[in-house]
């Protein structure tokens, strides 16, 4: 099947999309702080590259508490309920 | 046109129909009722249609606005993407139940008053627990039973605040009420609305019972009842700011959950409280782009949930399972599914050309006009969550990742699913490039463009970032084959121990009841018996006998005198005469 051989062709070659995904990380903080901001009025407008920030953080944080609480005391066995 | 057919005429009408059909014509009929309910919406006026007075109530079946209409749109096209993902199935009563869900809903949408509302509101829960249980698990039978009874909580809540909202204004028009206004009654009402939309404290009976739904009855209910929530909200509680920070509130606590489930299909549940917080929230701030964005999302999310919960079905329905722990690697013998699931994760993640993209950030975009910056950035929170989750967790463990540790036999669904899945997932993709397709239905009129450069940046960010996190902590997110404890505890472990004190305490009472009365009550009894039977027999028995032995020796004395020689007689009468004198004298 065809769309199986494109996604095995691009499996093939993650060496190089990973590359490309960085760049295009780098990209979009360049981007961001070329934005014209005249129009910021809050805190988050102001900031270069606010939501990169934001999304690193907030991604981290939102895997380390989330797994933290379930493994504190959230998680339990699949037949719990019985 | 002044006369207009209701929609959910064809649904009602159609289901009990139904079963009157065999093969082909059966399954060309349950296609034909969502078309016809859709030409029926496609040439509704505005106007009220259907109005009618019962006990002197006034009321209305057909409300047609742009309001209801945006809803009655997305609702009709999701019931024919439904029917054609359900086709397979043989059951009459699955495809009846669904039909009777959709037509309840819409009832709802185009209800003028509250006692009509709470007609349909209370057949959408009774229909829809029916496709809970084609599940046909033990599991999809208790859970639907919570489901039942959590809804007929919500009902009553609501009830209650109807008739006392009859009581202080007179009327059952169902219209906006304004915050200052509310009171008893109409935070009764609130609370009945919010328990459908999934509101934090009221919130697990979804994630309870969805993912014990039938494959196909899932992609039912992830559309419906939720968002006739949301519809009502919107008519009736606009600029509630419970409702902005609840909702705000929900989009957060869906994803953490969404982000340590393990079945895929509570994963998607949980982002359904998620994604209608958005909602929610929208309504709550209350100003014409945020409740346009929160009826704006629902359309989108609608399709675009379907989508999942259909991608999710798939895997379920071939593989017999929906673990993330036991999948892994399906993208080689169901890619098609893939792409379509991938389809729905990057539209409910928001990426550029996709309906989520136009759609959510209306809701984001009013929190950050109205200087709402925590909202907004909680929200943002949300997005990040929402991407991590549906989009990178699900698709990479289920679909890439690992190979299963046990053979899945895994391949394409039947036709009509992919059928069903590829439309929907063009209609994720048309509304992405063409908003204003969508922008034309919402109620109030848009000047919002998605597509300017600082909303793509700020998108592109959060996308991406989430992204590179995923690739660095994916072991992290690996899947255990766990569940985890909601709200539900409480009254799930509450009856367990009501049981338990039934079983130790009321139980043994009882019990002990029991022998003490057949020891001592029933010993009583016996003697009490005895004693009357002795009464009976000797006491009253004797009197009546008595009396009548000496009535019947009286008769033979009697008798002897009756000699028929008449001057026998004159001589007793005599003798009587005599008698008689002497005693008185």
């Amino acid at each position: 099947m065809n769309v199986l051989k494109i996604i095995e062709y691009l499996r093939a070659k993650a060496g190089p999309l990973r590359i490309a995904f960085f760049v295009f990380l780098g990209a979009l903080v360049l981007l961001d702080i070329l934005l014209p901001r005249e129009d910021a009025h809050y805190v988050v407008d102001k900031i270069w590259a606010f939501w990169t920030f934001f999304a690193l953080a907030g991604c981290f944080l939102l895997i380390k508490i989330c797994k933290g609480i379930a493994h504190l005391f959230l998680s339990k066995d699949e037949d719990y309920y019985g | 046109m002044d006369s207009w057919i209701h929609p959910a005429l064809f649904f009602f009408v159609g289901a009990l129909l139904l079963p009157l059909l065999r093969g082909k014509a059966k399954k060309g009929f349950i296609l034909l009722i969502p078309v016809a309910a859709i030409v029926s919406v496609a040439f509704a006026q505005y106007g009220m249609y259907g109005a009618y007075h019962f006990l002197g109530a006034e009321g209305v079946f057909g409300r047609v606005d742009k309001l209801s209409m945006v809803f009655a749109w997305v609702f009709v096209i999701m019931a024919f993407l439904g029917a054609l993902y359900a086709l397979h199935r043989e059951e009459d009563g699955h495809h009846m139940a669904g039909f009777f869900y959709v037509g309840s809903a819409l009832g709802a949408l185009f209800a003028g008053d509250y006692l009509t509302l709470f007609i349909f509101w209370e057949i959408m829960a009774f229909s829809s627990v029916f496709l809970i249980w084609y599940g046909r698990k033990k599991e999809s039978i208790a859970a639907g039973f919570r489901y039942l009874l959590f809804h007929i909580f919500g009902g009553l809540l609501f009830f209650a605040g109807m008739m006392l909202y009859y009581h202080k204004t007179g009327s059952l028009a169902f219209n906006s009420i304004l915050p200052p206004n509310a009171s008893w009654p109409e935070y009764l009402i609130l609370a009945g609305f919010a328990l459908n939309a999934a509101v934090l404290p009221l919130h697990a009976w979804l994630p309870d019972a969805y993912p014990e739904a039938s494959v196909e009855g899932a992609v039912f209910l992830c559309a419906f009842t939720t968002k006739t929530a949301v519809y009502v909200l919107a008519r009736g509680f606009t600029g509630f700011e419970i409702l902005a920070i609840m909702g705000t509130a929900m989009t957060v606590f869906g994803v953490c959950y969404a982000v340590i489930e393990n079945d895929i299909r509570r994963v998607l549940a949980y982002h359904i409280i998620s994604q209608v917080g958005y909602m929610v929230a929208g309504v709550g701030i209350g100003t014409a782009m945020a409740v346009n964005g929160a009826a704006a999302h629902a359309f989108a999310h609608i399709l675009y949930k379907a989508l999942l919960f259909m991608g999710a079905g798939s895997v379920l329905y071939v593989t017999g399972t929906a673990k993330l722990s036991r999948l892994g690697g399906l993208y080689k013998y169901m890619p098609l599914t893939m792409i379509f699931y991938v389809v729905g994760a990057v539209s409910i993640s928001g990426f550029p050309l996709f309906s989520g993209f136009v759609s959510k950030s209306m809701i984001v975009s009013a929190a950050h006009h109205e200087g709402r910056i925590w909202l907004m950035s909680f929200l943002n929170l949300a997005g990040i969550g929402t991407f991590l989750s549906v989009g990178l967790k699900v698709t990479y463990f289920a679909f890439f990742g690992k190979e299963a540790a046990e053979p899945l036999h895994a391949k394409e669904p039947p036709l009509n699913m992919l059928w069903a899945m590829g439309l929907t997932a063009l209609l994720c993709f048309i509304i992405g490039v063409f908003p204003q397709t969508l922008y034309v239905l919402l109620p109030f009129p848009v000047e919002y463009r998605p597509y300017n450069l600082g909303h793509l940046s700020e998108t592109m960010q959060i996308l991406c970032f989430t992204g590179l996190v995923f690739y660095l902590m994916v072991k992290k997110l690996s899947p255990e084959a766990k569940m985890n404890l909601d709200v539900d505890y409480f009254y799930r472990k509450g009856t367990l121990l009501f049981m338990k004190f039934d079983e130790k305490v009321i139980a043994p009472v009882d019990t002990l009841w029991g022998e003490l009365y057949r020891t001592l009550g029933l010993r009583a009894l016996f003697k009490n018996a005895e004693l009357s039977y002795l009464f009976d027999r000797k006491a009253i028995d004797g009197v009546v006998d008595g009396a009548a032995y000496s009535v019947m020796d009286f008769g033979s004395v009697v008798k002897k005198m009756q000699t028929g020689r008449i001057q026998t007689y004159i001589g007793l009468s005599l003798f009587l005469f005599f008698a008689i004198l002497w005693l008185v004298l």
